[in-house]
């Protein structure tokens, strides 16, 4: 078992430090990574058959619990987390179909519209407009469109766009915090340990709520002064682009409209419906993709088949993690350093997970925590859910300390910067870091008050 | 091969490998493409060109940088694919010019007309040059060139599928020590005229 160990952990670090290098493309390193596990780990090394097909998990699949978990969520599960990769795959058609009808750039052209082009009411609403967004869309989407529509706007009104992205990045990754659906590390959170929509909804989107409240505070107060237009010049209003404009079809405008707000009716209600995260996902990418008529294959092929590899290979060498122990190892750390203490797990667990996801990606490390809060849960015979609510704020919101430590920070940067706009490590973690500080704080104290 | 003539420079620090570019584009009355592409983009992009230098033909920090899709948070990178784009479209116009450096010859691959040069040197000479140039001492130049072959190196390595200075991707490797540089440039030139005379022929 120590050989099956050791070369499980060197599998992993290997995998972790080839992703950080960015020579080899990052599905390739997991999907290269997880057959090492599963053949040289599982096949060579345990010999054990069961830990091949418990990691594989595709009887899952066909297993009627896996479409529709009436009286509860969905199983809980080991291994690839087919749950989280459909519905990924789902939300990604989906977001594909609203983003060809300017269904984003139609949103943000309104609500600049509503605040009469202002530069603070605007930086307020888009901040706002992010957090909500995020909460059913993938941060990537959200800020792509809106980091575009900022800086066609800043360039416009004469403003520097650059505190209007960095806020919108941080209110993406809190709101992708506030859902179950939000953001990858919290659907591989609901999905393995059966929590629902809801579940996410009054427990960390609740604390986020209020965490949005102090950023958008902070954030004001941090830029006020960079805000300002040029000479405070007046705003032709006539001049701006209107929203009409944005559509590009109406039709699929409104089509597009209506499969959002029922993935959001289906996503709400689906611990009282039972349908799961899964079916949900697969049903939205069908109707989107019959809805889309002869667009169907333009929409599937840009599906970003990558990322969805990524997480097949990254749940393999997870799984090897799992089926040799050491997740279980790792756990008992936790647990012997906290002595049974809830608010010290507590504490280790969001500052730890902060630490890590602004210096590495945040979904392979949530991925690795989820086994080890179960394994520490029934140790320490703590409540599993106040250790997955620690997890999941500490994983979305350290994510946004550093330019590289979440997808909508690097798209934000890339958008900005490709424009002309360079946000160095400086200027982002200036502004970036009190805030995950603040947020991450509030997180904490607010845990340890309802749950500890 | 068409009548646009495309010529990629690429070269060892030190070896006068921008300087043969800059006669070749003389002589042939072509317009030359290097650091100059930067103005261009900067004045685009509404930004100091020095905030553009700092990145420019530099390898991506790993650590610091990360890609997601199609996205990536290193200005080097996005430095250099803008710089891409705007070769890629100067071509695609169908405008002739020389082009120094930028893994040029991996950009252009895919046009006729591009005769691809690499411009190396022996030790002593580049030395000699760096020395001269900026006044340092032999120690001094010998970092400076390692330092600047291995950014250059590991840029192109980066962005291009052959290796840097390996001759199996060029058309031309000339050591520019052999014959100096008016020699150099003499014999690069012949080889050009020769390629435009074939193509002449071919059409």
């Amino acid at each position: 078992m120590a050989a099956a160990q050791i070369s499980a952990v060197v599998i992993f670090v290997a995998m972790f430090v080839l992703i950080v290098l960015d020579k080899i493309e990052r599905h390739y390193v997991t999907l290269a990574c997880g057959l090492l596990t599963v053949l040289g780990v599982f096949g060579i090394l345990m010999r054990d058959v069961n830990a091949i097909l418990e990691t594989l998990n595709l009887k899952t699949i066909i297993t009627p619990h896996f479409w529709y978990a009436a009286g509860n969520a969905e199983e809980s599960t080991s291994g690839i987390n087919w749950a989280t990769i459909i519905f990924i795959a789902g939300m990604m058609v989906m977001v594909e179909g609203m983003a060809k009808a300017g269904f984003f750039r139609w949103l943000c052209m309104l609500l600049a519209k509503i605040v009469k082009y202002k530069p603070i009411p605007l930086f307020v609403a888009f901040m706002i407009m992010s957090f909500i967004l995020a909460m059913f869309i993938d941060s990537i989407t959200v800020i792509l469109f809106l980091a575009a529509v900022t800086i066609e706007l800043a360039k416009l009104m004469k403003f520097n766009p650059v505190p209007m992205i960095l806020s919108e990045i941080f209110c993406a990754n809190l709101g992708g915090s506030a859902t179950m659906c939000g953001d990858p590390p919290n659907i591989i959170i609901g999905t393995s340990l059966s929590y629902s929509f809801i579940d996410f909804v009054t427990n960390t989107g609740f604390i986020a709520l209020i965490c949005l409240a102090f950023t958008v505070i902070y954030f004001l107060l941090i830029f006020r002064k960079e805000l300002a237009t040029k000479d405070g010049a007046a705003i032709d209003v006539a001049s701006m682009p209107t929203p009409k404009d944005a559509i590009t079809n109406k039709g699929e405008f409104a089509i597009s409209s209506v499969i959002f707000a029922c993935a959001v009716i289906l996503l709400v209600t689906h611990a009282q419906t039972g349908l799961t995260v899964a079916f949900i996902g697969a049903v939205i990418a069908l109707v989107t993709l019959i809805t889309s008529g002869k667009y169907a294959l333009e929409l599937l092929k840009k599906v970003d088949y990558k990322t969805l590899l990524f997480f097949v290979g990254l749940f393999m060498v997870v799984g090897g993690l799992e089926q040799t122990g050491i997740l279980e190892l790792i756990a008992g750390f936790i647990g012997n350093i906290s002595k049974g203490n809830l608010k010290l797990m507590v504490a280790i667990i969001i500052w730890v997970s902060a630490v890590a996801s602004a210096l590495v990606d945040n979904i392979p490390f949530s991925a690795t925590m989820v086994p080890v809060i179960k394994s520490l849960a029934v140790s320490q015979g703590v409540d599993l859910q106040t250790l997955a609510w620690a997890l999941s704020m500490g994983t979305d919101i350290g994510g946004s300390a550093t330019p590289i430590g979440a997808s909508a920070n690097v798209v934000g940067t890339s958008v900005a910067a490709k424009n002309g706009y360079v946000i160095g490590w400086g200027k982002y973690c200036k502004a970036a870091i009190p805030a995950t500080f603040l947020v991450i704080l509030i997180s904490m104290l607010f845990i340890f008050a309802r749950y500890c | 091969m068409n009548e646009q003539i495309l010529i990629s420079i690429s070269r060892e620090y030190g070896s006068a490998g921008h300087e043969i570019a800059e006669r070749i584009a003389k002589h042939l009355e072509m317009k030359i493409y290097d650091r100059s592409i930067l103005d261009e983009i900067a004045n685009e992009l509404d930004v100091k060109v020095e905030l553009l230098e700092k990145y420019d033909e530099k390898p991506k920090n790993h650590i610091l940088s990360r890609r997601v899709g199609k996205h990536t948070n290193s200005m080097e990178e996005i430095l250099a694919e803008i710089q891409f784009e705007f070769i890629r479209e100067k071509a695609e116009s169908g405008e002739s010019f020389v082009i120094v450096g930028r893994c040029a010859e991996t950009v252009l691959q895919d046009f006729d007309g591009l005769i691809s040069i690499f411009v190396t040197g022996e030790e002593h000479h580049k030395l000699e040059r760096i020395m001269t140039k900026y006044n340092l001492s032999e120690k001094e130049a010998l970092a400076k060139i390692d330092r600047h072959d291995r950014k250059r190196q590991r840029y192109h390595n980066r962005h291009s599928d052959s290796k840097w200075g390996d001759s199996r991707a060029y058309d031309i490797c000339i050591n520019s020590s052999s014959l100096d540089i008016d020699g150099t440039v003499k014999v690069l030139e012949n080889y050009i005229r020769e390629r435009i005379a074939l193509s002449k022929k071919q059409a």
